[in-house]
């Protein structure tokens, strides 16, 4: 029954994106069979392939500043003092359990161009005048809101993750190395890397996954109204395209192609997970 | 010694450092949620609140469908969370305890619907829905709802169950309890803490969804409590970031309070595997 339940929606997407299904045929509850045509239709526009570039540029500026930033983190909570990193750690919790929707209200309100108080900081910080400075003029500058949104968001679950594989790594080999005159990167590199690879490389396959579809914070954070070919990630595209223009059938085949990138950058994360599964 | 403690000075300060800018948003939202509008609309912010006011509270409360929508989420986190608890159980049992033919399959298609963005299924589910009658329905939100909340479910339960050792069951039955007997008095206490972790993890799930409630909820009778909040914003030139800000502390609260109870057990089952 689970399983009926589970692919039923995509027996149904596919079905879809060879039809054409518009808001006159949802009323009817049945489309007209067209083939191909709306894959080609999508796959011969420029803006789609613009898009998937747009979406992958994000996807690993996203990633990597997640990953890279987590880690530091958590390498950082190795070394406080107990009450520092109980202390740091529950500000990692309280973030970590902000809801995305809340976490777009705020960044619109600390961002805002009148008297958001980023510009304000900024501008006492002397990095030059950010005076009713519009964040969401450009493509890049709303992006660069749009990931530090969601990169505040996602350090939470990586710095504890990794905090927790941390624990794994042996204090004596660190020890031996750091008596044996290597250096601190170099006992990362050689001592503490290897011991974290396969929790990195679940939470970056985890983090891939999650980015290449992100909607809530690109979609609300730049705007319902704002969302035009110039600034499209994959999700918003293929909700603007097939959802509010109520063209389901063109929806459902960029769908199709999103979900194909996606299940090809999850086989990681899926063959790890199956592995896990086969134990009983 | 001293340099070592002074390199721990460093690193503490770094870790305060840290604290305040990561903890900073959240702190911004209820300080804002408290100050008096002019301290809001000044050019020149003020770290706290001052003289607190709830004025923004009482208006957030009084908005229009503020209840309606509370009350819709509730209906929608209760019968998700009942539903897939029920049925996550007896997937997770004969998955931890029955080796059965498209095991694999099963397993293989549970994983596969976690990774799949829900915007990638906003198109066959809403034509689906259509279809059925189901759009600016609930019923049709706490189904899609199920869909993506029963796989983790199933997925850490699963975990919970392995780690009960089979001879248990066994000797329970041995002793003369039926198979019932043995499964409400000895299974069940032990996969409690499991039940708890998934229970909330559908809670949270399913109060925090906004893509879905957005497009087959369409009108503030029929609305989730996160739809509400994002319309807020925008439609008037003048925003009440006030009300906002006291709305969003409202909102996140029930969730910042079920999260701090099971983060370990969220973090552990998406890395199961790996950590240990």
């Amino acid at each position: 029954m689970l399983v009926a339940i589970l692919g039923y929606p995509i027996y149904y997407l596919v079905r879809l994106s060879f039809q054409k299904y518009d808001l006159f045929a949802l009323l009817q509850h049945h489309g007209t069979y067209v083939g191909l045509a709306n894959f080609r239709s999508i796959l011969h526009d420029p803006v789609f392939w613009h898009t998937l570039l747009r979406t992958v540029v994000f996807t690993a500026a996203n990633v990597g500043l997640t990953i890279v930033l987590g880690t530091l983190v958590a390498l950082l909570l190795v070394r406080l003092a107990t009450w520092v990193r109980l202390l740091v750690t529950a500000g990692l919790v309280l973030v970590w359990a902000m809801p995305p929707v809340v976490a777009v209200q705020v960044w619109q309100w600390m961002t805002n161009s009148e008297n958001g108080v980023l510009n304000y900081i900024l501008t006492k910080l002397h990095f030059g005048d950010f005076f009713q400075h519009n964040w969401y003029e450009t493509t890049l500058s709303q992006y660069t809101m749009v990931t530090s949104l969601i990169v505040w968001g996602a350090i939470p679950f990586v710095a504890i993750t990794v905090y927790a594989a941390l624990s794994q790594v042996p204090h004596e080999l660190v020890e031996a190395a750091e008596i044996d005159g290597a250096r601190a990167w170099r006992v990362f590199k050689d001592v503490t890397l290897p011991v974290l690879m396969p929790v990195l490389l679940i939470l970056t396959s985890l983090s891939i996954i999650w980015d290449f579809g992100a909607f809530t914070q690109p979609y609300l954070l730049i705007g319902p109204g704002h969302q035009t070919s110039d600034n499209y990630l994959m999700s918003t595209y293929l909700y603007i395209e097939g959802y509010t223009k109520t063209e389901f059938g063109t929806g459902a085949a960029i769908s199709i192609l999103m979900l194909a990138i996606v299940a090809a950058l999850s086989v990681v994360y899926v063959r790890r997970m199956l592995r896990v599964g086969e134990q009983t | 010694m001293s340099r070592s403690r002074a390199a721990r000075l460093g690193w503490n300060t770094l870790g305060l450092l840290l604290f305040a800018v990561m903890v900073f948003p959240v702190f911004w939202m209820v300080s804002t949620a408290f100050k008096t509008n002019d301290k809001i609309y000044s050019f020149n912010p003020t770290w706290f609140p001052g003289n607190p006011t709830l004025n923004h509270f009482s208006a957030a409360i009084h908005r229009p469908y503020f209840w309606t929508d509370v009350k819709n989420s509730a209906i929608v986190v209760a019968l998700t969370v009942a539903i897939a608890l029920a049925l996550s159980f007896f997937a997770a049992v004969s998955l931890a305890k029955y080796r059965f033919t498209g095991r694999k399959l099963f397993i293989v298609l549970m994983i596969g619907i976690q990774m799949l963005p829900p915007a990638g299924l906003i198109i066959p589910l809403y034509v689906v829905l259509a279809k059925y009658n189901q759009v600016n329905k609930l019923s049709g939100v706490i189904l899609v709802y199920l869909t993506f909340a029963l796989p983790f479910c199933v997925w850490t339960l699963r975990g919970f169950l392995l780690g009960i050792p089979k001879d248990l069951e066994e000797a329970a039955m041995v002793d003369g309890s039926t198979r019932l007997g043995a499964f409400v008095r000895i299974l069940l206490p032990l996969v409690a803490p499991g039940l708890v972790a998934t229970s909330v993890f559908a809670f949270i799930t399913s109060w925090n969804e906004y893509i879905f409630a957005s497009t087959l909820l369409h009108d503030g009778r029929t609305q989730t409590i996160t739809v509400w909040l994002s319309y807020l914003y925008g439609g008037n030139r003048f925003v009440d970031w006030g009300a906002i800000m006291a709305a969003s502390t409202l909102i996140a609260i029930p969730v910042v309070i079920f999260f701090l109870l099971v983060q370990r057990r969220i973090a552990f089952g998406l890395t199961a595997g790996a950590v240990k």
